[in-house]
């Protein structure tokens, strides 16, 4: 355990101290000069993870719909290699691919220090562990790689469906609105004559998310599989006030 | 005022004794980064502990808004993320914070397990670091599916079924697993239970033993 040479300093004063009588072989006292150097790669750590999280906000799918069997389930990335393994394994014997690998797996892990039992402790001494180890990571990313593939290409094969509308009120705010006429002639054939969406996504409560200059921009530049210019000239600012004042919750 | 304060805690209770265990050790030069840069591997366990903590104060902070019950799940995660002032990042840091975990564990696993630090004395530790580990993937099956989107049932639906198709108990798991036949209202209780009280209980338990062990057996020695 610790050794108490140091029992006579004045207790509850943490302060720097000088590696006095500590061999010069780069020893330190953990408390306070480690922990002090320390906290500062942690705050440059945090630093970081803060950055990460600012410019990549996360996001939230349509709720959960138990009807819609078309959704591509996928589980998160850490679980993608047992995930892929089921793949390759024949449904007559799934728990190879449920039981005996996964199982297998962690029983040598946690009986690792019983099976590795020579004294040498440096990777390039024991090549049997460290070869088993480096040959199970290749597996495990390619694995990983694969299974992300394959999701990706499902993904492109069968597009999902557009959101269903996030809002609950789905009443159409102004209907006898001159836009709102534009719209059915020139717009709903996408987008529902209800604004549900069709082929295009629903546009119920787009005005919480859009000023009526965006959607205008929108309708003129189009945008994704929308081509621009659907709606001409004066007309696009009429739909755009129109779309503007859907702000269904 | 600080000192006084102290001064009279520590006579009555004698505290500095036992911070002192806890603080007064020396950290070999292997270890230390700056002492050798290459040392940087030994600081991934360090690592690992600070982002479980900021899990657990964001996990707390989530606590507060997030309502377990399917017909509210989703939208009071949509309103944390939407609404709730800081809601967007505090939801962002436990959301990236699980994979960071991860990430960090497995390269604290295989600091070990490449440095062979797992040989005796130290096999026990081992052990409770491979229990820490499934607790943790523990942890990320389960808070999946609390926001109760399309990806979070849908994962859990197939975890489910992958844990039906294992032979003779499969049955009886899905069921412990789901709260009865079909992913419901009982699934999302019972995995934010599990998530939010047994998961967190064996991890503490647990990681008191890994550093309890550590500090008794001290790290292993250079290489
Ligand atoms: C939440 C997860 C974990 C935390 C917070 C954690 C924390 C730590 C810390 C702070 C150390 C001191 C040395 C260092 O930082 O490298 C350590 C050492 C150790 N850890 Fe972990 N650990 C975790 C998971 C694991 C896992 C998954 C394993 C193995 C499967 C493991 C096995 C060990 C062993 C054997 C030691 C002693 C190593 C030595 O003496 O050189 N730990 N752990």
């Amino acid at each position: 355990m610790a050794d108490h040479s140091n029992k006579e300093r004045i207790p509850g004063v943490p302060r720097y101290r000088k590696p006095k009588g500590l061999k010069i072989d780069g020893t330190e006292p953990f408390f306070p000069n480690f922990l002090l150097k320390e906290w500062i790669v942690g705050s440059v750590f945090l630093v970081a993870f803060i950055m990460w999280i600012l410019f990549n906000p996360v996001d939230l799918e349509a709720v959960a719909d138990p009807q819609d069997t078309s959704f591509i389930p996928v589980p998160d990335w850490y679980f993608l290699f047992l995930y892929q393994l089921l793949k390759y394994v024949p449904g007559q014997v799934v728990w190879l691919g449920t039981v005996v690998v996964p199982g297998l797996a962690v029983a040598l892990l946690l009986l690792v220090p019983w099976i590795d039992r020579s004294k040498t402790r440096h990777p390039f001494k024991r090549l049997i562990p460290t070869g088993a180890m480096i040959l199970s990571l290749i597996f495990m990313a390619w694995l990983t790689y694969e299974a992300d593939e394959q999701h990706k290409h499902a993904l492109a094969k069968n597009p999902p469906k557009p959101k269903a509308p996030a809002v609950k009120d789905t009443a159409i705010v102004a209907p006898s609105d001159p836009g709102a006429k534009i719209f059915s002639q020139s717009c709903a054939t996408c987008h529902g004559a209800e604004l549900k969406g069709q082929v295009g996504p629903s546009l119920l409560g787009v005005g919480n998310k859009l000023k009526p200059e965006q959607i205008e921009e929108i309708i003129t530049k189009g945008r994704g599989a929308m081509p621009p210019g659907i709606v001409q000239g004066d007309d696009t600012k009429k739909v755009a006030e129109w779309l503007g004042k859907q702000q269904q919750k | 005022m600080l000192k006084k304060t102290y001064d009279w805690i520590d006579e009555r209770l004698g505290v500095t004794p036992i911070w002192r265990d806890i603080a007064d050790h020396e950290v070999p030069a292997h270890v230390n980064p700056a002492n050798k840069m290459s040392a940087f591997i030994y600081c991934f366990g360090g690592l690992t502990f600070l982002i479980i903590t900021t899990q657990i104060i964001s996990g707390m902070f989530l606590a507060m808004y997030y309502v377990p019950d399917i017909v509210n799940a989703y939208n009071s995660v949509k309103y944390i993320t939407d609404e709730v002032l800081l809601g967007q990042i505090v939801r962002g840091m436990h959301f990236w914070g699980a994979s960071l975990v991860i990430i960090m564990m497995f390269l604290h696993m295989l600091r070990v397990f490449f440095t062979g630090s797992y040989k005796a004395p130290r096999e026990l530790n081992w052990v409770v670091g491979v229990l820490i580990f499934m607790v943790v993937m523990g942890f990320g099956f389960t808070g999946y599916l609390l926001p109760w989107d399309q990806k979070a049932y849908w994962a859990t639906q197939v975890g489910a079924n992958i844990a039906a198709s294992v032979p003779v108990v499969g049955p009886y798991i899905r069921i412990l697993l789901v709260g009865g036949a079909d992913l419901g209202a009982l699934t999302l209780t019972r995995f934010f239970a599990i998530h939010v009280f047994f998961l967190p209980a064996a991890l503490l338990v647990l990681l008191g033993l890994h550093f309890f062990m550590i500090r008794k057996q001290g790290i292993s020695g250079p290489l």
